[in-house]
């Protein structure tokens, strides 16, 4: 699992261009979306590539993505459960 | 001065018909032209679209041109539309007056430019850069095809109100007297390249669409081109502009806001110009293109227009599907038809109500219309409306004052070693998915707001020759190298040539006049006389304007902020 959330830490800070941003700085349970991070909708899009790219996984509409988005450890979670790849 | 400008002719080519009269009869019979893709070459051609029903070739057959060489549908679209509205007009000669053709496009001749490089890329070498984004191209090329080579063009590229944004343009430079004619509209074709950046952003359909339905999924894309031609004081008229309104809603590249603030303020602009109440409009062509954020934003938008009396209300992007650029004009034309002929469009595709949303209408045959609206708004909230009336409305009197403008500070960026001090002005998370155009063009700007001492402009006029040429090759080259899967949202959000003004009315909270010339090296002169206009129109104390381009080698960029004003 840890090694998995450090992938996709790193996966999310090139995508996103989080230039400043090292994987240390993101609290694995911190909201991504909103307060914390900030993200905001078009990061979530980015969010979903990256979940087809590099793990096999497909999420029809980005509402489906709210809770799943909600902070690392619910990504990862989510991951672990329905990789295909 | 005081004048009447009065639309003497329309044309119109969508997927519902190759001319006026074949898009009244679709429009009343509720046959949609959203279809299975034939024309465009796609991954994804189980998606729907709204394609024209004619080859390039048979396009090229109907308009007489006698040319072996692949052309743009967009360009022959625009020339089968002008030459309509032209002959409507009874135009014959246009030299010796003052004559403008206005075009709104923002994808110009990608059809063209993507086969190329696809080719190309396919082959491993690149032996052309591809001039994608040079919407100025296709203008020139509309003119000469539709036999107006050497009149004077411009061409607007605001996403997906450019076309009612000509029309508006048209409508100021006949009041100013800068133009005796106007030809204005917009044309827009498919393209493999804005399919896959809609498809990116998750908000196309697989299904017909289905506008203001609670169960709607998104748009279907379509093409098409329409123009209209204005005049002044004419004396016969198919419909007269009687007020017009651009804002910005300063919210986000590619969402509207809750509130729906920018159609609000345009649809309230509109109205005041043309000195109407809310209740003396009849209908409104909504933009409308079933996506659950455009239609829930505007419904709260139009619903804190007219209160509880809303009009009747459809889109007919059900019929034509959402011809991008070319939806302000294609619709402005539907609204034509409609005064014409005394019947509202059906919102073919509407099933169910939903709360916060409005009712549209099934449609309806003999009634008599007055005024009707019609809405555009695209990215970067650049939000558009539009009121035409049957009757000639009282001619306002307009204070156009000619009074100096004066430059009150103007800045340039031309190297990427300046970028680092962005800092001062936008926080490096702020600005982490601007490339380096769009970082050079920000600190002109807010350096050049700062000297004049002003925090929030009241317009802001953008102008660029190739739009964001960078980012655009980027989801350009992620399309080849990908196979239309799994490509960056993010390039696509900030392609289109109004992403920067749209930025920078987002971080300034300017809700004002948002517009963006794209016509090559005349970019910049348009922008600034548009700048000049606002200020003794008296409709901006002052302008933001940016002119800005990058080399297509990538080996240099500028970026030049003015502030205008007239005191």
């Amino acid at each position: 699992m840890e090694e998995l959330i450090l992938d996709l830490k790193k996966q999310i800070i090139e995508a996103l261009n989080l230039e400043e941003i090292t994987p240390e700085d993101i609290d694995n349970d911190a909201p991504l979306f909103g307060e914390g991070l900030g993200l905001d909708s078009i990061d979530a899009l980015e969010i979903i590539v990256i979940l087809d790219k590099y793990y096999g996984i497909k999420l029809s509409n980005a509402a489906e993505g709210k809770t799943v988005f909600r902070s690392i450890n619910s990504i990862a979670e989510y991951i672990a459960k329905h990789r295909t790849k | 001065m005081g004048s009447t400008i009065s639309i003497t002719g329309m044309g119109i080519i969508c997927a519902i018909g190759n001319d006026a009269k074949a898009v009244y009869e679709s429009l009343r019979n509720g046959q949609s032209g959203v279809r299975s893709m034939k024309y465009l070459s796609s991954k994804h051609s189980d998606l729907p679209v709204g394609e024209v029903q004619l080859s390039n070739d048979e396009m090229k057959a109907l308009l007489g041109i006698d040319d072996a060489r692949p052309m743009s549908r967009t360009s022959l679209m625009g020339a089968i539309a002008v030459r309509q509205a032209l002959a409507q007009a009874g135009i014959k000669e246009v030299h010796g007056k003052k004559v403008v053709l206005i075009s709104g496009t923002t994808v110009g001749r990608m059809d063209l430019t993507e086969q190329k490089f696809y080719a190309q890329k396919a082959d491993g070498k690149l032996i052309e850069v591809p001039k994608c984004n040079e919407c100025g191209e296709s203008t020139h090329e509309i003119a000469s095809l539709a036999g107006l080579g050497g009149i004077a063009t411009c061409t607007v590229s605001t996403a997906c109100s450019s076309a009612l944004n000509s029309i508006i343009l048209g409508a100021e430079m006949l009041k100013t007297g800068e133009a005796d004619i106007v030809i204005a509209g917009g044309s827009e074709a498919l393209s493999r390249y804005h399919l896959n950046g809609f498809n990116t952003l998750m908000i196309l359909d697989a299904r017909p669409c289905r506008p203001f339905d609670a169960d709607r999924a998104g748009l279907n894309l379509g093409e098409g081109a329409a123009f209209v031609v204005l005049e002044r004081d004419a004396e016969r008229s198919l419909g007269y502009v009687a007020g017009y309104g651009n804002r910005c809603d300063a919210f986000h590249q590619t969402a509207s806001s809750e509130n729906g603030e920018g159609a609000y303020l345009a649809m309230e602009d509109a109205l005041s110009m043309a000195g109407l109440r809310p209740e003396d409009i009849q209908y409104v062509n909504a933009h409308g293109t079933g996506t659950p954020n455009n239609d829930a934003s505007e419904s709260q938008a139009i619903m804190r227009v007219f209160g509880n009396s809303v009009p009747e209300v459809s889109s007919t992007k059900g019929f034509t599907g959402h011809t991008t650029s070319a939806a302000g004009s294609i619709e402005t034309v539907i609204c034509l038809l409609a005064l014409q002929h005394g019947f509202t469009p059906a919102n073919i595709g509407w099933e169910s109500q939903t709360d916060g949303l409005i009712v549209p209408t099934r449609g309806h045959t003999d009634v008599s219309l007055e005024n009707v609206m019609c809405n555009s708004f695209g990215f970067g909230g650049n939000d558009s409306s539009l009121v035409i009336s049957r009757h000639e409305p009282e001619a306002g009197s307009r204070a156009f004052r000619e009074m100096p403008v004066k430059v009150l500070a103007e800045e340039s960026v031309v190297s990427v070693e300046e970028l680092k001090a962005l800092k001062e002005f936008v926080p490096p998370m702020e600005s982490r998915r601007m490339g380096n155009l769009m970082k050079a063009v920000h600190l002109s700007a807010f350096r050049a707001l700062k000297a004049a001492g002003i925090s929030c402009p009241d317009a802001i006029v953008t102008a660029t020759a190739h739009g964001m040429y960078e980012t655009s090759m980027q989801f350009l080259e992620d399309i080849a190298n990908n196979g239309e899967e799994m490509l960056k949202p993010t390039l696509f959000m900030l392609s289109t040539h109004n992403t920067i003004g749209s930025a920078l009315a987002i971080r300034t909270g300017c809700h004002g006049y948002n517009m963006t010339y794209s016509h090559g090296e005349e970019s910049e002169a348009w922008a600034m006389r548009d700048a000049e206009r606002l200020i003794r129109t008296g409709k901006a104390g002052n302008v933001l304007v940016c002119a800005f381009d990058e080399d297509i080698s990538g080996s240099s960029l500028h970026a030049k902020a003015v502030i205008m004003s007239g005191n």
